[in-house]
């Protein structure tokens, strides 16, 4: 309905600059709430059903793992734990990409109409879609726990941080994919077994020594696969110090972000004729 | 002197034109690599003026002009591919009304909305919601989603939002003929208000009159581009003279037959115009026109009676709701009118008589009658008409001429 002063010409004002942020940050939170009360929390239930799925997951795993695999321990841990402390991560991944690739499509309405910085859309689909998955994350951890698996919640000290990592190159992922879905609608769909292959292919089921010598190098250059070492490591074995490859792995995050905004700078002017 | 409120250089916009998926993928390399679009269609280009403060321009042209796309880039919805735009304060913008709105949420959460898009904090939004919803006047239903809305419901939110956050400039489309009787009466009142009040004000309108009444400039856009710009009257009149030009071949006749038609698809429509005492008068003689308007809905309609010089220029123009008065009722749906001359000040000289029917709002023109009309005589005066004058020649009136007292010279 309605638009703020600015010059559409290079060189905007540095003034506007904090009042811009203020603004960003009172749209951001508008569209994360949307984002958040559309996904589960419509409903009175909905709140339940947002802790209730991955707990209804994880007795779904159990009974695959430990009832009809009888899957024995992996790296001294139960393989349910195992699975996991890897999983969800992986499951927030994989559902903050597919949100965030379709998110620009459900705000066309006002894309059309209205003047406002297209990347917040991205930023609340995937910023909800990581908190509710991390709520989840530790719902699932206490469960575990609460069984009697050997969960290490000082680990959470690291996990807290590599979760971020993972949120930061997600979302550069996410601003890519997104940008291109208004252009090449087939993105969405590409993406999905895309992501199911990647799942198999990172060591979430399985663990990277278990991986032959030849194919190695190959999975471990896996950057998801890197974070899911890291938060074995912390959640199962309480190990915190600080590696050199967690430099590389905010560094890669934040590529990611850097290259995929970069991406969607370029092609959010024209979203108003595609959308 | 003030910088202008918003101004443009050479403004243009390129669209794609895109038809197959390859070219999508073609388009998305080329807007990554930082091309501009190759396969273009130009909706947009060399448009550049300056609106100060308390101004009000109209911009007009034909469907597919570049107007909605002027508005949008305006507004800052879309980024020019050409040219600069520079907006110094808040542009409230009333483009097809509501549909910034999210359907699944209640009146309210969208005010919220809305006001987060224009940068209020939380604490402001508060301050204004209760005004919105007072403005908007929809009762119970600011609770509900705006998709259980009438659209009447949402047109009314809409002007609620757009106004209350007080916009620096307004830019609006032809918005003004949505909504009940009494919401247009309040949307037209807060116009007229908001433009005394030094407000800046941007009409895109297909209506001439309702351009001429709000705005005192005006824009053509023709093809993307500005045909001509300038006082309103006279933008709108050279406009008007390229639609008549452009539809001479296929000019309807002036006749009833023609609005018997407009009549029974349920417009407004001129039935009858008649001139006494006839199509040719002396010069001061008395004149009247009179008629029969229909209205399809019970509803008085407003009738302008204009005088044109048979080139188009424009010699007056009169509506019935200028001058506070309504069309009287003399049958089911029919509304007669007369319009008394006591001495037509014409010069000799050939003329038109044209009736308008407008929407009873004054908003819409919906049927026009033209007849021609011949004033004879022999003055010498040059122009349109004879003004009242008074000569003196040093200390002693020498003459007086003034129409009434003149002879009839036929």
């Amino acid at each position: 309905m309605a638009s703020a002063p600015r010059s559409v010409a290079p060189g905007t004002l540095a003034s506007e600059t904090a009042w811009r942020l203020a603004r960003h940050r009172t749209l951001f939170v508008n569209f994360f709430r949307r984002e958040l009360f559309s996904r589960y929390l419509g409903s009175v239930s909905g709140f339940a059903w947002a802790f209730l799925h991955p707990l209804a997951l994880l007795a779904v795993y159990h009974f695959i793992f430990t009832t009809v695999f009888r899957a024995g321990a992996m790296n001294g841990k139960s393989f349910l734990l195992f699975v996991a402390v890897a999983l969800w991560p992986w499951l927030a991944a994989q559902e903050a990409l597919q949100r965030g690739t379709v998110s620009i499509g459900g705000y066309a309405g006002l894309i059309r109409k209205v003047a406002f910085p297209h990347e917040l859309v991205v930023y609340a689909s995937v910023a909800a879609t990581l908190v509710l998955q991390f709520a989840g994350y530790l719902v699932v951890l206490v469960v575990l726990a609460l069984f009697g698996e050997p969960v290490r919640f000082e680990g959470l000290l690291l996990a807290i941080p590599l979760w971020l990592v993972l949120a930061v190159g997600v979302t550069g992922l996410a601003l890519a994919l997104a940008a291109l879905q208004v252009f090449i609608r087939d993105i969405e769909h590409i993406l999905l077994p895309v992501l199911m292959i990647l799942m198999y292919l990172t060591p979430i089921l399985y663990p990277l020594s278990l991986v032959p010598e030849s194919m190695k190098a190959w999975v471990a250059a896996n950057p998801f696969g890197y974070l899911v070492e890291r938060l074995r490591d912390a959640l199962l074995e309480g190990r915190l110090a600080i590696a050199w490859g967690d430099a590389v792995a905010v560094v890669v995050a934040v590529a990611l972000f850097a290259g995929g905004r970069w991406v969607f700078l370029r092609l959010s002017p024209h979203f108003e004729d595609f959308v | 002197m003030s910088a202008p409120l918003l101004h443009l250089s050479g403004v243009g916009k390129d669209y794609a034109k895109l038809d197959t998926n390859a070219g999508r993928i073609g388009l998305v390399l080329d807007l990554l690599r930082g091309r501009g679009v190759t396969h273009a269609f130009c909706a947009l280009d060399e448009v550049s003026f300056d609106l100060a403060a308390g101004e009000s321009l109209g911009i007009i042209g034909e469907n597919g002009a570049g107007k909605s796309t002027l508005l949008k880039i305006i507004a800052g919805v879309v980024t020019p591919t050409r040219g600069r735009v520079d907006v110094r304060g808040r542009v409230g913008a009333l483009l097809e009304l509501g549909s910034g709105f999210h359907p699944e949420y209640s009146g309210l959460a969208n005010i919220d909305l809305a006001a987060a898009l224009l940068g209020l904090t939380p604490a402001e939004i508060a301050a204004k919601r209760d005004e919105i919803v007072a403005f908007a006047d929809i009762g119970e239903h600011i609770h509900d989603p705006i998709k259980y809305y009438s659209s009447g419901m949402v047109v009314r939110l809409g002007f609620a939002v757009a106004t209350a956050l007080k916009p620096d400039i307004l830019i609006t489309d032809e918005v003004l003929a949505v909504g009940d009787e009494s919401f247009q009466k309040k949307c037209v009142a807060w116009i007229e208000n908001y433009l005394a009040g030094g407000g800046t004000l941007l009409l895109c309108a297909h209506s001439m009159y309702h351009v001429q009444k709000l705005c005192r400039a005006a824009l053509w856009l023709k093809d993307g581009r500005v045909e001509r710009s300038g006082r309103a009257p006279e933008v709108c009149q050279a406009y008007l003279a390229y639609h008549e030009e452009k539809s001479a071949l296929t000019k309807r006749p002036t006749g009833v037959a023609d609005a018997a038609l407009v009549a029974a698809a349920g417009y407004y429509a001129l039935k009858s115009l008649d001139m006494h005492p006839g199509e040719s008068l002396p010069e001061s003689a008395s004149f009247t026109v009179s008629g029969e308007a229909y209205s399809p809905d019970g509803r008085a309609p407003v009738v302008l009676i204009g005088i044109v010089r048979a080139d188009g220029t424009p010699v007056y123009g009169v509506a019935t709701d200028m001058d506070g008065v309504v069309p009287h009722p003399v049958a089911p749906n029919r509304y007669a009118f007369a319009i008394d001359f006591p001495s037509l000040p014409l010069l000799p000289g050939k003329y038109l008589v044209r009736g308008h029917v407008l929407d009873p709002e004054g908003v819409r023109l919906f049927d026009t009658l033209e007849k021609s009309l011949t004033i004879t005589g022999a003055a010498r005066e040059f122009g349109l008409i004879r003004l009242q004058h008074h000569w003196r020649m040093g200390d002693h009136d020498t003459a007086v001429a003034l129409p009434d007292s003149m002879p009839d010279r036929q």
